[in-house]
């Protein structure tokens, strides 16, 4: 409510100080080489002093004052018939503030009315202070930097030294979003695994997972059935659809279409990549899965399903088709075109050329591109949530219902259920596995792909 | 062989538009595209979802370009050789090829359960995708960056700009068309993802149109994939005609990247 007239405020101060340290600047010109810096620099080291650590205590102060707030509530006499019990006093002090919000809410609980004056009142005091806070030190921020404009002072560089440390921490939110995943997924699965140990988890066949605790969890827990299906869906029937049809699509680019042609096919390809998961999602749910239904019932099995791990990873396939076809483009393109000519050059044909020749030296790019499409595969989720199904299975046929450790993940999470049952938490532990195995993937292929390319530079 | 192969990944395409096509075709109309959502087919419209989409790409924009860019020019133009940098690199490469349910997983983990931020918001949602698209900007962004010449920034140096000066003054701006383009090709890709918001629980059933990026939302794919569930067979004309509005934004971004690479692409 306040916050956005506080963020005028600040800038409004910023602005003010620019032109102020701008003119002060000017003031002290006296010709040419009397200043260190122009005095456009000076009125931006002020601004950055007075919006930079007033923004930085607003952050602060959002994150510091519910806290504040919720005990200055909790003090008030009104408060004092508050059951002991932390639930029931959270929910009754939510809905004090939807009360103080939206006058016009429903209450649930009694107590709750009455909490809404003094929620009101300790909720504008703090905002007052924090706003008073945020000004003090825009000024406090103000004066440091107005009192440097002197005409010795190097603000340009001040500024530089400022923007170095930008940069820097921007760079540094990739490691930090490593960090954060690595920690949470070990975290939350750390919990799960003093329910359930890894050992049961990585090796047991069943899956099915029981609310609240209960007795022998490990039997229950097995993810076995899920790495399975994975597999099967991402890594078996998707790439027996993408490798061939990609590297051909390749093959096919790189050596027998015209430029023309290939300025055409090439963007259309790469629409199929663009388009997204959940509209193949839906396709897969919709059209291709009842005709494979049929087609099994064709081959002569009893009540086929509408879900199969089939329509999953023939979609999925396609979806993968224009990746493997850029990954082996861009590694047939990196075998020197020498070898190609001193082949043709020997009298084989073209085809005996990209079969004997290209492809072999092309190789080992063209096994790191498919890592990286099995790793892309195996991450997927909406296909396998809309077209591949629930029931956690052990089979070798295409045509079952099959569930992935993605599916799993999804249908655990998006339940209400308590967030620290064991059956929540195993979903970070399916998390770090997926993790794991992806990040390991990634690695080796882009490894290969280096060396790959440093052999023909 | 292989131009049959280019023939089938069409006639997939093909057949999977002609599908969308047909059954949604019908239900664009002006009430489905001001509408939102709700449990009669009839009534059910796509407005609160786009605008759900709307502000959570704002906040992802808000966040992931400023800090792709800035991390990708310290990267590409400042940073030393050290084993930190290369740290820096590793995981940037690798981030931008985690499975995107992960991120979900990061961001119900860390903005719901650690920070309580407001759950199914655009907030949360746009911080989530934001995450997820930096790494892709950054790859972008340096590779814009390394392709402007040496030339340009030895010329800037030698009449004495600072080198921060040269980079924000001259690199820069030669380099913003082919960051632009990457950013865009990124947003799309985060306006058609659908899991990690799954997992922040986005999927709220809104019959409003949210007022603000902290209120319950929606956004257009996660509207598909609550239609694709109902049983209600007169959801499918709806999921295919919000499957063609997802498609043509996806369409138009994608087109004006293409624009842009176009128009200002310069070979040096």
């Amino acid at each position: 409510m306040i916050t956005p007239l506080l963020l005028i405020a600040v800038l409004g101060l910023g602005l003010a100080g620019w032109f102020s340290a701008r003119a002060k600047a000017r003031l002290l010109y006296t010709g040419r080489g009397s200043l260190a810096a122009v005095p456009a620099h000076h009125g931006a080291h002020t601004a950055i002093w007075i919006v930079a650590p007033a923004l930085l205590a607003l952050v602060l102060w959002s994150i510091v004052s519910p806290g504040l707030v919720q005990s200055a509530v909790l003090a008030d006499p009104a408060a004092t018939h508050l059951p002991a019990m932390d639930m029931e006093r959270h929910a009754i002090l939510a809905e004090a503030v939807t009360l103080a919000n939206d006058p016009s809410a429903s209450a649930f609980h009694e107590q709750s009315s009455a909490l809404v004056e003094p929620y009101r009142a300790a909720r504008n005091y703090f905002d007052l202070l924090g706003a008073l806070f945020v000004v003090v030190v825009a000024f406090a921020g103000g004066a440091y930097a107005y009192t440097r404009v002197r005409a010795t002072f190097p603000a340009r560089t001040r500024i530089e030294r400022g923007v170095m440390l930008a940069l820097l921490l921007a760079s540094l939110i990739a490691i930090l979003t490593t960090v954060g995943i690595i920690a949470s997924l070990v975290f939350e699965s750390a919990l799960f695994f003093s329910y359930v140990s890894p050992i049961d988890f990585l090796t047991g066949l069943h899956w099915s997972p029981p609310q609240g605790f209960g007795p022998n969890l490990g039997d229950r827990f097995g993810a076995v059935p899920l790495f399975w299906g994975t597999i099967f869906i991402g890594a078996i029937i998707a790439m027996i659809v993408a490798i061939p049809l990609g590297l051909m699509s390749a093959i096919f680019l790189t050596q027998y279409a015209t430029p023309g042609l290939r300025k055409v096919l090439k963007p259309v390809l790469e629409i199929l990549a663009g388009i997204p998961t959940v509209v193949y999602g839906y396709f897969a749910a919709l059209t291709v899965a009842p005709m494979i239904r049929d087609f099994a019932g064709m081959m002569g099995k009893a009540n086929p399903s509408t879900e199969s791990a089939l329509a999953a990873g023939l979609v999925m396939g396609v979806m993968i088709i224009p990746f493997v076809s850029s990954m082996a483009d861009d590694s047939i393109a990196a075998v020197p075109q020498a070898m190609r000519d001193g082949s043709l050059a020997m009298g084989a044909t073209e085809s005996e050329t990209i079969k004997k020749v290209l492809l072999p030296a092309a190789l080992p790019g063209i096994v790191a591109g498919v890592m990286l499409a099995i790793s892309r595969a195996i991450g997927e989720t909406m296909i396998v949530v809309m077209a591949a199904g629930a029931t956690a299975r052990l089979s070798a046929d295409p045509f079952e219902s099959m569930t992935t450790v993605t599916y799993q993940i999804v249908q655990l999470l998006t339940g209400d259920q308590e967030f620290d049952s064991p059956k929540t938490l195993s979903a970070f532990a399916l998390g770090l596995v997926l993790f794991a195995v992806t990040l390991v993937l990634n690695i080796v292929a882009l490894r290969v792909v280096k060396r790959f390319r440093e052999a023909y530079d | 062989m292989g131009f049959l192969a280019i023939v089938i990944s069409m006639v997939f395409l093909v057949f999977l538009l002609f599908t969308m096509l047909r059954n949604g075709i019908g239900g664009l109309d002006w009430s489905f595209l001001s509408g939102s959502d709700s449990t009669e087919a009839d009534v059910a419209g796509v407005w609160g979802a786009v605008k759900g989409s709307l502000l959570t790409m704002i906040v992802t924009l808000l966040l992931s370009f400023p800090m792709g860019v800035l991390a990708a020019i310290y990267l590409e133009e400042f940073a030393p050789r050290s084993r930190w940098v290369e740290w820096v690199e590793v995981s940037i490469n690798n981030l931008a090829a985690v499975p995107s349910i992960i991120f979900g997983l990061l961001g119900l983990a860390v903005f719901i359960n650690f920070a309580h931020l407001p759950r199914s918001s655009p907030l949360v949602g746009g911080m989530t995708l934001a995450l997820m698209t930096m790494p892709v900007i950054v790859i972008s962004g340096r590779n814009a960056i390394k392709a402007v010449p040496p030339s340009i920034r030895d010329a800037a140096l030698a009449i004495g700009a600072s080198p921060v000066q040269t980079v924000f003054h001259h690199v820069l701006p030669l380099a913003l068309p082919g960051i632009l383009t990457g950013t865009i090709i990124g947003m799309a890709r985060a306006l058609g993802e659908t899991a990690p918001l799954l997992m922040i629980g986005m999927r709220a059933f809104v019959t409003t149109p949210p007022g603000g990026v902290t209120d319950p939302a929606s956004v257009l794919p996660m509207q598909i994939f609550l239609w694709s569930d109902e049983i209600d067979q007169a959801f499918v004309r709806n999921t295919s005609a919000a499957i063609i509005v997802l498609l043509v934004f996806l369409l138009a971004m994608n087109g004006l990247a293409i624009y842009l690479r176009n128009k200002f692409e310069t070979r040096w």
